[in-house]
C-alpha cells in the first residue's frame, strides 16, 4: 500500500497528539508482547488468536502513526526514528511477564486501558479519528473476550488464582497511573477535543476491571490511590524512559520490510 | 528478550484444554445476510469465550457478517444416532 503523507501544514493540538501517541506506542509494545509470547499459547488455535491480537494492535499503531504523519509529522521518524526516551508506552508493559497469569493480567489491562482512552474520541469531529477509535473498539472486543475466557480457567486453579492476584497487585496501579492524577488537568476535554472527561474514562476503567471478579470467582485486591513517581511525565503518560531491553525488542530493525 | 515469559511453559491439560479429552466447537458463519449460515470448521477450546475468539481469528478468510460456535457435544446426530458427530479440524 502506498502511503500518502497528507497535508503537513495542518497541525494538531499538542495534548491531542500526546494522547494519540500514548495509545499508539502502548499498542506497539502490546503487539510486541503478543509476538514474543505467541509460542506460550496453550494450543495451535491459541497461537492463531495471539497472533491475530498482535497484528490488530500493530494495525492500530500504524493507523495512528499515519494519521499523525498526515498532520505534520515524518512517518519514518514516528515509526522508526524515535529512541527509548521518546516512546510513550505505558509503564504497565515495561517489565516482561513473569508467567502465563501475569501475561493475561498485563495484556488485559493494556487492552482495556488503551480502549478506554481511545473511546473518548469516538465522537471526534474528524471522522478519521472517530473511525480509528471505532475500529479499536471492534477489535478490542475480541481481545478482552480472550482474557475473560482465561479468567474462568485461571479462577478454577488455586495456585493460578494466587499468581493472578499477585500479578494484578503489581500491574493494576501502573495501568491506573496511565490515566494520570485524579485531580489533574484535562485540557483535551476543556478544549472540546474529547467529549468525555478523563475522570469518567478512568472510573469506567476501574468499573470494567471489577467485572473480572465474577469470572475469576474471587475479589481483586487493589489500592485505588496511586503514588506518582517524581519523573512522571503527563505528556507521555509514563515515568522514565522505556527500558533499553524492551526498546531492543520493539525497535524497528529492518526498514526495508516496511514497504 | 524483555517480553519473553520468564517461567517455563506448563500446561494443565485438564483445566486449560477443557477436560480429560479436548473440547471441540463447530464454527458456522455467513458472509452476508443473503448467504446461508454454513459450517466453516472446528476449534478446540476449554470454554465458550475462548472458542469464540479462536474461531474468529482462525477462520478470518472473509469479513463475516455473522459467526457462531456450537459445542460439539450439543450436536444430536440423526443419521448415525448414538455416535458423535464428525468434526473437521482447522
Amino acid at each position: 500500500m502506498v502511503y500518502t503523507p497528507g497535508n503537513p501544514g495542518s497541525k494538531l493540538d499538542e495534548n491531542f497528539e500526546n494522547d494519540l501517541l500514548a495509545i499508539a506506542d502502548t499498542k506497539l509494545v502490546l503487539g510486541n508482547w503478543y509476538a514474543e509470547c505467541t509460542m506460550n499459547g496453550r494450543s495451535l488455535p491459541d497461537f492463531a488468536a495471539i497472533l491475530g491480537m498482535c497484528t490488530a494492535n500493530y494495525g492500530h499503531t500504524r493507523a495512528i502513526y499515519q494519521y499523525l504523519a498526515a498532520h505534520g509529522h515524518e512517518y519514518d521518524h514516528v515509526e522508526r526514528g524515535r529512541g527509548p526516551e521518546e516512546i510513550c508506552s505505558s509503564n504497565l508493559l515495561d517489565e516482561a511477564p513473569s508467567g502465563w497469569e501475569d501475561f493475561i493480567v498485563s495484556t488485559w489491562l493494556a487492552e482495556l486501558s488503551t480502549w478506554m482512552l481511545a473511546s473518548g474520541f469516538l465522537n471526534h469531529e474528524d471522522r478519521a479519528v472517530a473511525g480509528i477509535a471505532k475500529k479499536i473498539g471492534q477489535e478490542t472486543y475480541f481481545h478482552l473476550k480472550y482474557a475473560h475466557g482465561w479468567f474462568q480457567i485461571i479462577g478454577e486453579g488455586k495456585t493460578q488464582s494466587k499468581l493472578f492476584q499477585s500479578a494484578f497487585a503489581v500491574r493494576f496501579p501502573l495501568s491506573l497511573q496511565w490515566f494520570g492524577p485524579t485531580r489533574g488537568k484535562d485540557p483535551l476535554h476543556a478544549a472540546g477535543i474529547r467529549d468525555v472527561p478523563l475522570k469518567k474514562l478512568r472510573d469506567a476503567f476501574i468499573k470494567e476491571v471489577a467485572k473480572a471478579e465474577t469470572l475469576l470467582g474471587s475479589a481483586l485486591e487493589h489500592d485505588k490511590s496511586i503514588k506518582f513517581a517524581k519523573d512522571w511525565r503527563s505528556d507521555a503518560r509514563r515515568f522514565g524512559p522505556m527500558p533499553d531491553s524492551l526498546f531492543e525488542v520493539v525497535r524497528f530493525k529492518d526498514p526495508g520490510l516496511a514497504h | 528478550m524483555a517480553t519473553k515469559l520468564k517461567s517455563r511453559k506448563k500446561i494443565d491439560q485438564k483445566r486449560e484444554r477443557g477436560g480429560k479429552e479436548p473440547k471441540y466447537y463447530e464454527v458456522f458463519a455467513r458472509k452476508d445476510s443473503h448467504s446461508e449460515l454454513a459450517h466453516v470448521g472446528s476449534v478446540e477450546a476449554p470454554n465458550d469465550q475462548l472458542a469464540q475468539v479462536r474461531a474468529w481469528y482462525i477462520y478470518d478468510q472473509h469479513q463475516w457478517r455473522e459467526m457462531c460456535v456450537v459445542p460439539l457435544e450439543a450436536i444430536i446426530t440423526v443419521t448415525e444416532e448414538g455416535k458423535s458427530a464428525k468434526i473437521k479440524m482447522a
